[in-house]
């Protein structure tokens, strides 16, 4: 017999290294005699849409045409320390160090060309730099930003530890088999606060990865250790959801501004599968009316815990 | 706004659709020789001897590097420089590695690590939380097996379970997990003529692995380049340095371009993993919906270095509330040294493992409640102006009601929203 | 070494190759072509996926050797001058994240449509379920080659 049920759970997620770590990003602006923007960055694009992010909010703050505007991002001998693609932190560290070196670059590009309308020309450029040779301006401009945090006390945790901090809620609707155990998440609907969002396109991607990565590790996933030694190294035996697993998912976004991020962004990649999990293991209870503490909840659990149960 | 906001289509897309795009082990070069690592087959002791000597003479072999031929720093780490690039003797974890074998081709690197035999003296391992703390357990870190420790501590935990109406309390066990991005981890490194060390990987902070490599080979930082390829996956398991230091090395003692390549087996036992965790929840609520008490207790088995334990524990430990306000709060949190697996970053970091706990929590007491979960989580949540347990004020940008009003429009379900405020 | 000779891409290739080579390190190693990715290794994970003869391989699984006079199509093979209309569709909903997948996932949705320009959702899903992708959820997959099948009824 197949069983429904619902869950939801709710989650919060503070974004950056934190507690006080120099939590610092770089990036550097020039034009150059081609008629082209080159922007260089260190952003490890994991996957994540991390290159046309940056690339988006330079555009945005140049006014100029994103295909001008060229990408320097995998070098070390060619781009500044913009520290790690992780703890969420690339949109808004990185972005604003992005959005600094634009905003100094456009104060003398506004003495120029000042209009509305993007530049679209790269001749529009090639002359911008020409001007800007004739009257001696600098080319390249830094940008920099470092996360405000404090570090916590250890004894009371007292402190800011991280800012600023991304929600969200899923709702889950699984089919538990109850003869075999087996779970079916059916669909889930994922609302996020992550800001501003700079390209829900590319956002929508993170979320469904997310609710992906957050299902395995609730009903599918475990390294299996031995006396210290993993005995599932591989994809036959560490199971992972596939395209047939996944449910539905619909996600949407509340973007409440964050003034001290760019254009209003905070960080999604990481807060995009937590409450995935948390809220098929309560759907899962809602269905069937067990409750599982140890996890992955697969079938041999749920079928145990149905049995100790005397379902 | 004509760019932030909208859907623009990736500029890294196009060349990973028609396959032109650039992993690092699509670089071939020239003259390039493959190199690859002996790992460690148990879980903690010393080792004994190495038959280096007979490795040497397999046919195609161009190099048998061990420990003493580094010429900088023999270990590496995030925070604390504690996991060896090539063991010098004791060990802590399968997977360790221990001589790094360069080759003409990938046939005779294989023929090569495959007769590399290692007599070890075999110590006593701890592979629990548990059997980590007790007295007569090995001491894995610095003078005590607990990495770290911290509290966090808000109002009065006592007074707060005496206000409450209804207290869930349970124990949650969470497991051991895996990144499983799909392209497993190769770099390849080529010298220039004025010795200046390129290194071509795909990685989550390339200055990072430069500052690591310029430590390994003893050289500026200025003279290692990085060079980020296309990346595969990481969700935090790129964070940790692993085949970078070997690539370096190799090239730097052979003078040739080298590639290390990992297989999906090697690439499971070498990175990092997330941490599992034992946690004790105490929640407790009162009669009117308000949460009033939080006790936790949380054990991450943070494996055998330090990686980023201290971080995810931390992380553990600033979410375990979840989010939502509750005046009393005690929370504690460790970071456990074992001799399984070493535990760092995985997308989430500490905050993943709480909210199977929190949200069992919330969703136990809603049912005491006899009140909606959605209406539960909504009377309890963050807002602006919220003071979270390390009594830090959220002044700004907290959209977790709207969040919830959101998702009750599309589910129908009417939010009580007097109990807001 | 043993002399085989297969079609890959629309050209014709003959070579002396050891008679255990793997099909991905012919087209890998011998014939450079790196757009077709190794994952696992085993079978398990689809980023070494080739079409032969229509029908899609892990090419980690498939001897070079028991190729011959075979038709191989990678994925460097599956557009001219202009975009394949899957790969059109991959890019316009934003079906790529890191892209190790990409190539395999193109082709396993480009030997289902060559067989059946109306399969159902279903079988969208039942004919890259051999493709693991741990970025995208495969949502997006779903609705890319759901778009490609689209611009392939309207030619």
């Amino acid at each position: 017999m197949k069983k429904r049920g619902i869950g939801y759970a709710a989650t919060f997620y503070g974004t950056g290294y934190g507690n006080g770590f120099p939590d610092e990003s770089r990036a550097t602006v020039e034009i150059n005699a081609n008629g082209e923007i080159i922007l260089s960055v260190e952003v490890s694009d994991v996957g994540s849409g991390g290159i046309s992010v940056m690339w988006q909010i330079a555009s945005e703050t140049l006014n100029i045409d994103r295909n001008l505007i060229k990408l320097q991002y995998d070098n070390t001998s060619k781009m500044l320390d913009s520290g790690t693609a992780a703890a969420s932190r690339q949109t808004y560290n990185t972005g604003n160090a992005v959005l600094d070196a634009c905003k100094k670059i456009k104060i003398n590009i506004d003495k120029y060309y000042n209009k509305v309308e993007i530049i679209k020309n790269k001749k529009v450029l090639t002359e911008l730099y020409q001007k800007f040779i004739s009257d001696n301006q600098e080319l390249k401009y830094e940008g920099y930003f470092k996360a405000t945090t404090s570090q916590v006390d250890l004894e009371t945790g007292i402190g800011e530890p991280y800012w600023p901090y991304t929600f969200g809620i899923n709702r889950a609707i699984v089919e538990v088999d109850c003869e075999t155990g087996k779970v079916d998440v059916i669909d889930v609907v994922a609302v996020y606060d992550a800001g501003k969002i700079v390209n829900p396109v590319l956002a929508e991607g993170q979320i469904i990865g997310g609710v992906s990565m957050g299902m395995g590790y609730a009903i599918m996933e475990e390294v299996n250790v031995l006396k210290g030694s993993i005995k599932n190294c591989n994809y036959s035996d560490y199971i992972i959801p596939t395209s047939k697993d996944m449910p539905k998912v619909t996600t949407y976004f509340v973007e409440a501004n964050e003034a001290s991020g760019p254009y209003g962004a905070k960080g999604l990649g990481e807060p995009a599968m937590l409450p995935t999990a948390p809220a098929i293991l309560n759907a899962i209870y809602d269905a069937i009316g067990v409750r599982l503490t140890e996890f992955p909840a697969t079938c041999d659990r749920i079928l145990l815990e149905l049995k100790n149960k005397g379902v | 706004m004509k760019t932030v906001g909208k859907d623009i289509i990736r500029p890294d897309a196009y060349d990973k659709i028609i396959g032109k795009a650039i992993y690092p082990d699509d670089i071939e070069i020239e003259g390039m020789l493959y190199a690859g690592v002996k790992r460690t087959t148990i879980p903690y002791g010393r080792v004994l001897s190495i038959n280096s000597e007979e490795i040497k003479k397999v046919p195609g072999v161009v190099a048998v590097i061990d420990y003493k031929m580094i010429p900088g720093a023999i270990s590496h780490g995030v925070i604390f420089k504690d996991i060896p690039t090539l063991v010098k003797d004791v060990f802590k974890r399968v997977g360790d590695c221990l001589l790094l074998v360069v080759a003409k081709d990938k046939a005779s690197l294989k023929i090569a690590l495959d007769n590399v035999k290692v007599e070890y003296e075999e110590y006593k391992g701890v592979f629990t939380v548990e059997d980590a703390l007790k007295e007569d357990a090995p001491i894995l870190g610095d003078g005590s097996n607990i990495l770290y420790d911290i509290k966090v501590k808000k109002g009065d935990i006592e007074k707060g379970f005496e206000e409450a109406a209804f207290i869930a309390e349970n124990f949650y066990h969470t497991q051991m997990t895996e990144h499983v991005f799909l392209q497993p981890e190769c770099a390849v490194s080529t010298i220039d003529d004025d010795g200046k060390i390129n290194v071509y990987v795909a990685t989550q902070y390339p200055h990072y692995d430069r500052e690591e490599v310029a430590k390994c080979l003893d050289m500026n930082e200025e003279d290692i380049r990085i060079i980020n390829t296309t990346i595969g996956g990481a969700f935090g398991g790129r964070e940790d340095i692993n085949p970078q230091c070997h690539a370096a090395l190799a090239t730097y003692i052979t003078k040739r371009p080298v590639k290390v390549l990992y297989s999906r087996e090697e690439s499971v036992i070498s990175h990092s993993k997330r941490h599992p965790m034992k946690l004790y929840y105490k929640t407790g609520v009162k009669d009117d919906g308000k949460l009033c008490a939080l006790k936790v207790r949380i054990y991450g088995d943070t494996g055998a270095y330090a990686s980023w334990g201290m971080n995810v524990l931390r992380k553990s430990a600033v979410h375990a509330t979840g989010p939502y306000e509750i005046p009393n709060v005690d929370v504690r949190a460790q970071a456990i040294y074992t001799n399984n697996p070493y535990s760092g970053a995985m997308r989430g970091f500490g905050a993943a493992q709480v909210p199977l706990a929190h949200e069992a929590q919330m969703d136990i007491l809603a049912e005491k409640l006899a009140m909606h979960p959605l209406q539960f989580r909504y009377l309890n949540a963050f807002k602006v102006g919220s003071v979270t347990a390390t009594l830090q004020e959220l002044k700004s940008s907290v959209g977790i009601k709207e969040c919830m009003e959101k998702l009750a429009q599309i589910d129908n379900i009417q939010l009580d929203k007097d109990v807001r405020e | 070494m043993i002399k085989v000779t297969m079609t890959v891409n629309g050209k014709l290739y003959t070579r002396e190759i050891p008679p255990m080579m793997r099909l991905l390190d012919f087209i890998r190693d011998e014939l450079k072509l790196k757009g077709t990715k190794e994952g696992c290794g085993e079978g398990e994970c689809g980023a070494c996926t080739v079409i032969i003869d229509g029908d899609i391989y892990n090419s980690c699984m498939v001897l070079a050797t028991s190729c011959e006079g075979k038709r191989i199509t990678t994925i460097e093979g599956i557009s001219g001058a202009e975009l394949h209309p899957i790969q059109e569709a991959f890019l316009e909903v934003n079906a790529v994240q890191c892209g190790y997948c990409t190539p395999g996932m193109i082709l396993s949705a480009k030997a289902l449509l060559d067989k059946n320009i109306n399969a159902t959702e279903k079988e969208m899903k039942e004919a890259i379920s051999g493709n693991l992708c741990r970025c995208t959820g495969y949502q997006k997959i779903i609705e890319a080659v759901k778009l490609a099948q689209k611009k392939l009824k309207k030619r």
